[in-house]
């Protein structure tokens, strides 16, 4: 199966493979000439690809007459916030988020700072197959590339919206492993900034990624030992990026990666008494008994931060975000930033004395299991389809948000195609980890024809 | 007519018009061909001033990047800067960004093998058949290779260029000299060159900027600004060069161009004083510089067109220095490749060691007045004004090696295809310039019938 998925959230590739630089220069074309010219920034995270395809990209953009501001290795959330801040058309992060380091993407920024939407996206991929994009000429087309750094702006940000004060009086004791990866420029100086007492690993921007960027259990055993040894009140993992969060509590144990949202979804919930919760259909039901606790609502979109930012947008939400580990904080800005959410984990600790480990324990106890199905592209569909059809035949209803997710007594399963790679995502949850099995075990048995 | 296709693909190089035919696919892809053709070994670029090398540059180091080459990015600088580095740094190949002496709105590869030189008509089609096919080296993240930016080149150049031929002697009256980079990559070495050899130097257009404040291509007729600075200044020559600083031509101490094709004479009557050899140029060259070589006992051999023949040719024989008849100058103790920064030093060493003007210098020479013409012609057609000309000359000496040169009575005329557009280049030489000129008129009717029939 060809490691290439060309999506509504961009392009996404396996270098070596498909994620080549003419395809690169195709798709940065066709952006450029959506955005009908202007200035674009170009973010990258550090994996080794990142130079070719931020060459492609450049070239691309400059071809079509657009003004280039390089803003080298930078996390993705830097960047969409410095796009409207620097009077940006739009923005291309190069990376690939929390998938292994032989893959690359391109991920599109408007110029509000927030992922094109499903139909712009659509609209992006037409001009990409048409092929016809504008060419500047000798006498228009940009000479030069100009750098900037966006990660100042981004604390600014982050400083007035979070209580430094409070946290720096706490000096919380903060372990984190940033993956090498793109927050290596970032997350060191914000948790200085907010006075912590850093032990930092995996902070080396020209060194391979130590583990898959994805912060899941299985990635987090040299933060956990990290936390341990240095008697941290906190681990925070990241992938490559800074979208994505990790928690490892005080006691060394790591946090499902679900549990991110919840616990940022219940301190904010907390703070505010109440709000909409924007996060997508796929994410934990503890979203929503958190909010049921503090009188707020949960908005289900889904799956893809294009439609987080978009609903909190629309209803206003105190927070959003997605199981993934992906939290958005809308007083920084409504997309996922692992910074963000350190923010508010920070300010919690700090206000109320806590420990993570007691954030925690106060949470719904529900078990998620999850199987992943690779298949043929041209089989999804139809694989949906039969899951479908089959719930429909037990007298379920469906919830067609994304893919197919029904609700039993016992708990939910929901079927959806990944939006990055060629396969199935299923999920369960249920209030214990056997339910949780079978369910999974029930919505396997169906997908099959 | 069709409108004439802006795109050339040949042994060359690729070179097209940029916001038309020079795309980021094109160059990606070439340079995805060019690093599959090396082995992905390290790759030095070096670009002219141009306003669209910033983008073909990345294009290139893309494609480079992902065949996994490593790259070494000289930045803007002169072509020869490019080749000689490739063989200083020990790379395994280069990318010259330049149009040379097309106009602004074109731009080009040129393909430099591990010797420095251009690649060769064998080599350079096996590249173009790994392009055509399309399936290129593509390495995997981890074993992708870095970009090393490299500030320093054009100081290595200046260096090696006074450690061969050492600045002007102490003895010598310093020359007052005008140098015409024409806002190309000549504009920051040129000028410094000069200097370090004792030189007065008065520059015009040494704004590196890519802006044409003339026709890239050091003819008479775009030395205008130069001349008349030449005459006011009381300098004793004038130097122009091409966008990429590899082609240099020489203005009198009167102000007055004395053709691109005697460069090479003057840096040859030079050169052949130090060490007497062969010299090489290729079959359009003036008579003027068999005469120079003949000065010295030294034997001229002729090559066919393209800086890459001269040097095959060069090599062979060994020569002392060589070049061809566009201002080209290629003398291997510095650099092999044509270097106008080479022959200003030459050209130079020249006056200080004869205390004769430039004048003086070619009077001295049976005079040869030689007249280049171009003409629009569709490649398709090439062939058939060739087939014309062949038939019309049969009864005169004719050379075929290149196009057709002919022979005739009181001189000899050159008529071939351009590689590099669709044109018919006639190069005519006699012993004055009206006889040269009523030669290519003639070849000029041969052309148009045969493009009108």
């Amino acid at each position: 199966m060809k490691p290439l998925k060309i999506g509504v959230t961009g392009v996404r590739g396996v270098v070596g493979e498909t994620f080549t630089p003419e395809l690169v220069v195709g798709f940065a074309q066709a952006f450029a000439t959506y955005l009908d010219g202007g200035r674009v920034l170009v973010s990258r995270d550090t994996r080794p690809s990142g130079p070719m395809v931020r060459s492609a990209v450049i070239a691309a953009l400059l071809a079509v007459g657009c003004e280039v501001l390089d803003l080298g290795v930078c996390p993705t959330p830097s960047m969409q916030l410095a796009v409207p801040e620097l009077d940006a058309a739009g923005g291309i992060a190069i990376t690939a988020g929390h998938n292994p380091s032989q893959w690359n993407a391109l991920k599109f920024v408007r110029g509000d700072g927030l992922y094109f939407n499903q139909t712009q996206g659509e609209e992006l991929l037409d001009i990409y197959h048409q092929g016809e994009f504008p060419k500047a000429t000798w006498d228009s087309i940009r000479t030069g590339v100009e750098s900037a750094d966006a990660v100042p702006h981004h604390l600014e940000v982050l400083k007035r919206a979070f209580d430094v004060d409070a946290v720096r009086a706490r000096r919380p004791r903060v372990a984190v492993d940033c993956c090498n990866g793109a927050c290596v420029n970032l997350i060191p100086r914000w948790l200085e900034e907010l006075g912590c007492e850093v032990l930092a690993i995996n902070d080396d921007p020209t060194a391979p990624f130590p583990h898959n960027p994805e912060p899941r259990r299985e990635t987090m055993a040299q933060l956990r030992a990290v936390v341990k040894a240095g008697r941290a009140d906190v681990g925070f993992a990241h992938d490559a990026d800074g979208e994505r969060l990790g928690l490892v509590t005080e006691a060394g144990e790591p946090l499902d990666e679900e549990l991110t949202l919840v616990l940022a979804a219940e301190t904010r919930l907390a703070q505010r008494g109440g709000g909409v919760v924007v996060t997508n259909v796929s994410t934990s039901g503890a979203v929503d008994i958190v909010a049921s606790r503090h009188g707020g609502r949960v908005v289900r979109t889904p799956v893809g931060q294009a439609h987080i930012s978009e609903a909190m947008v629309e209803h206003g939400a105190v927070i959003g975000g997605e199981g993934s580990g992906g939290v958005s904080v809308p007083e920084v800005h409504p997309t996922h930033d692992s910074a963000a959410a350190i923010g508010l984990l920070l300010e919690r600790l700090a206000r109320t004395g806590e420990r993570v480990s007691e954030m925690a324990a106060g949470l719904p106890a529900l078990s998620v299991a999850k199987h992943n199905v690779k298949v043929e592209p041209n089989h999804i569909y139809q694989l949906l389809q039969n899951f479908r059809a089959a719930a429909e035949r037990d007298g379920l209803d469906c919830d067609l948000t994304d893919g197919v997710k029904v609700t039993l007594p016992e708990g939910w399963a929901h079927v959806r195609a990944s939006n990055t790679e060629s396969m199935i995502r299923i999920i369960a949850e249920a209030g214990g980890a056997a339910d949780a099995r079978r369910l999974l075990d029930w919505a396997r048995d169906r997908v099959r024809p | 007519m069709r409108a004439i296709p802006t795109l050339k693909i040949s042994i060359s190089g690729v070179r097209g018009v940029v916001g038309d035919s020079l795309t980021p696919q094109l160059l990606v892809r070439f340079a995805q061909a060019f690093g599959t053709y090396v082995g992905s070994g390290t790759i030095v670029i070096g670009r002219d001033t141009r306003t669209s090398g910033e983008m073909v540059k990345q294009s290139v180091i893309s494609g480079l990047l992902s065949s996994g080459c490593g790259v070494l990015d000289v930045g803007v600088c002169p072509v020869p800067t490019v080749q000689l580095m490739v063989r200083r740094s020990g790379a395994h190949g280069g990318i010259a960004v330049t149009a040379s002496h097309n106009p602004a709105e074109w731009n080009a590869l040129k393909f430099v093998g591990p010797d420095g030189l251009f690649l060769g008509a064998g080599q350079a089609r096996e590249m173009l058949d790994i392009y055509h096919q399309g399936e290129y080296t593509k390495v995997a993240g981890a074993e992708m290779r870095a970009v090393e930016e490299m500030p320093g080149a054009t100081d290595i150049h200046v260096r090696t260029v006074l450690d061969a031929l050492g600045p002007l002697p102490a003895s010598a009256r310093r020359p007052r000299v005008v140098v015409d980079s024409c806002n190309g990559a000549g504009s920051l070495v040129a000028p410094r060159l000069l200097e370090a050899m004792g030189a007065e130097v008065i520059g015009v257009n040494t704004t590196p900027d890519g802006s044409f404040p003339r026709p890239a291509e050091p003819l008479a007729e775009n030395l205008g600004e130069l001349c008349a600075k030449v005459r006011e200044a009381g300098a004793d020559v004038g130097f122009a060069q091409d966008m990429d600083a590899d082609r240099l031509a020489v203005v009198n101490e009167r102000g007055e161009p004395v053709g691109e094709d005697y460069t090479l004479v003057l840096a040859s009557l030079y050169a052949l004083g130090l060490e007497r050899g062969a010299v090489v140029a290729n079959l359009s060259t003036t008579s003027a510089l068999a005469a120079a070589a003949g000065r010295f006992g030294c034997q001229l051999y002729e090559s066919k067109i393209g800086e890459v023949n001269v040097t095959d040719e060069m090599r062979r024989v060994g020569a002392v220095i060589g070049g061809e008849g566009n201002g080209g100058v290629i003398y291997p103790r510095v650099n092999f490749a044509r270097d106008s920064l080479v022959g200003m030093a030459l050209v130079l060493h020249l006056l200080a060691s004869t205390g004769q003007t430039v004048s003086q210098i070619l009077d001295s020479l049976p005079p040869f007045r030689m007249v280049k013409e171009k003409m629009p012609c569709p490649s398709n057609k090439i062939k058939d004004v060739m087939k014309a000309i062949l038939r019309d000359y049969q009864d005169h000496p004719l050379d075929t090696r290149d196009g057709v040169k002919v022979t005739v009575p009181g001189g000899w005329f050159l008529v071939r295809g351009s590689n590099t557009e669709p044109i018919v280049r006639v190069v005519a030489e006699a012993e004055s310039e009206e006889k040269a000129r009523r030669i290519v008129d003639a070849v000029f009717a041969q052309v148009r019938a045969v493009v009108l029939s």
